[in-house]
């Protein structure tokens, strides 16, 4: 049982992930987000950053297992916010830390209390990306935290405006006896323009997608 | 005769502006070396914010470059307190501000990026 709930939990925390490349746009700018997870999950995020240094919103999101049926919605609000940026000078450093608080919807019948806060450091060069990100989920019903690592290569140096290729690996470590060892996704990252769109598939074979704009 | 009075105002009173004012007809381009430059995703917010000014008529952003450039309106200049303070809200950091004769065609041309 404590296995089936981990690959279920794994399903949605992997699919999850990618909508957390960067939370917060520009100043003045709006981030669009939705996800297909697996087939276990579905999400839809909004933020506006009233300042770079921090954004707000909401988002909803969707679970079903298709291990033993077991649902979770999740409606929150949420505040991203940028403590701290390096512009070096071919590169740049991040850590970013946000809060959500919302309801969820357990199972179809209880609606419960739900929040959630995280951190995460990236760096990024024009080739080379990687990021540490720490997540804790937190209700009467459910709590969990989530360690996880992403490493990103690019076959060649994207340009304002034009079309950018990125591989990306990804390595996720539960606590709270939630799963037990790391598992494992390999995501193609596209981006050009306003639109960035992610895909890939965790390590059993199972689909993930993300579509994003910033406007 | 008078036509030659006429040419000699002209030219007193366009020289007498250059002094006056020598920063406002000069800038045909604003080059911006910028730290940090290195997502073409994360990068929109710079063309967004400054294409906001009135001044502004044209943005170019380069990563390869580490270049921001802005061509401003004829006669019109931006400030550069007021071109960092873009920067710095789109997330970015401005290490140096030149200012050219050169228009941003040629500068494109230069850098090897395409217009829109």
């Amino acid at each position: 049982m404590k296995i089936r709930s981990g690959l279920w939990l794994g399903f949605w925390l992997v699919a999850a992930s990618a909508a957390h490349a960067k939370p917060i746009a520009f100043a003045d700018g709006t981030t669009v987000m939705a996800e297909y997870g697996a087939g276990t999950m579905k999400e839809v995020q909004v933020f506006y950053a009233p300042t770079y240094r921090y954004s707000l919103g909401g988002g909803h999101l969707s679970l079903r297992s298709d291990v033993d049926g077991r649902a979770r919605d999740i409606t929150y609000a949420r505040i991203n916010y940028l403590p701290k940026r390096w512009n070096l000078e071919n590169a740049q450093a991040n850590v970013f830390v946000w809060a959500s608080a919302g309801r969820a919807l357990v199972d179809d019948t209880d609606s419960v209390f739900a929040w959630n806060g995280g951190g995460q450091f990236d760096y990024e060069t024009r080739r080379i990306y990687g990021s540490l990100r720490t997540d804790l989920h937190e209700s009467s019903r459910y709590s969990h935290r989530i360690d996880t690592l992403q490493l990103g290569f690019a076959p060649y140096k994207h340009d304002y405006g034009t079309l950018a290729f990125w591989f990306v690996v990804q390595g996720r470590n539960y606590t709270g006896e939630l799963y037990d060892g790391i598992e494992w996704a390999g995501l193609l990252r596209i981006f050009k323009g306003n639109a960035w769109l992610e895909a890939g598939a965790t390590g059993d074979g199972k689909l993930q997608a993300m579509l994003m704009f910033n406007f | 005769m008078k036509k030659l009075s006429t040419l000699i105002l002209a030219c007193l009173v366009s020289g007498i502006a250059s002094v006056i004012a020598p920063g406002i007809a000069s800038a045909a381009t604003i080059e911006m070396q910028v730290n940090g430059l290195v997502c073409g995703f994360c990068a929109q917010g710079i063309e967004k914010t400054l294409r906001k000014n009135p001044a502004t008529t044209d943005v170019l952003v380069s990563l390869e470059h580490k270049l921001v450039a802005v061509a401003t309106k004829d006669g019109s200049d931006i400030a550069d307190a007021e071109l960092r303070k873009a920067l710095t809200n789109a997330g970015y950091d401005v290490k140096a501000i030149t200012r050219t004769q050169n228009s941003l065609a040629d500068l494109r041309k230069r850098v090897g990026v395409k217009g829109k």
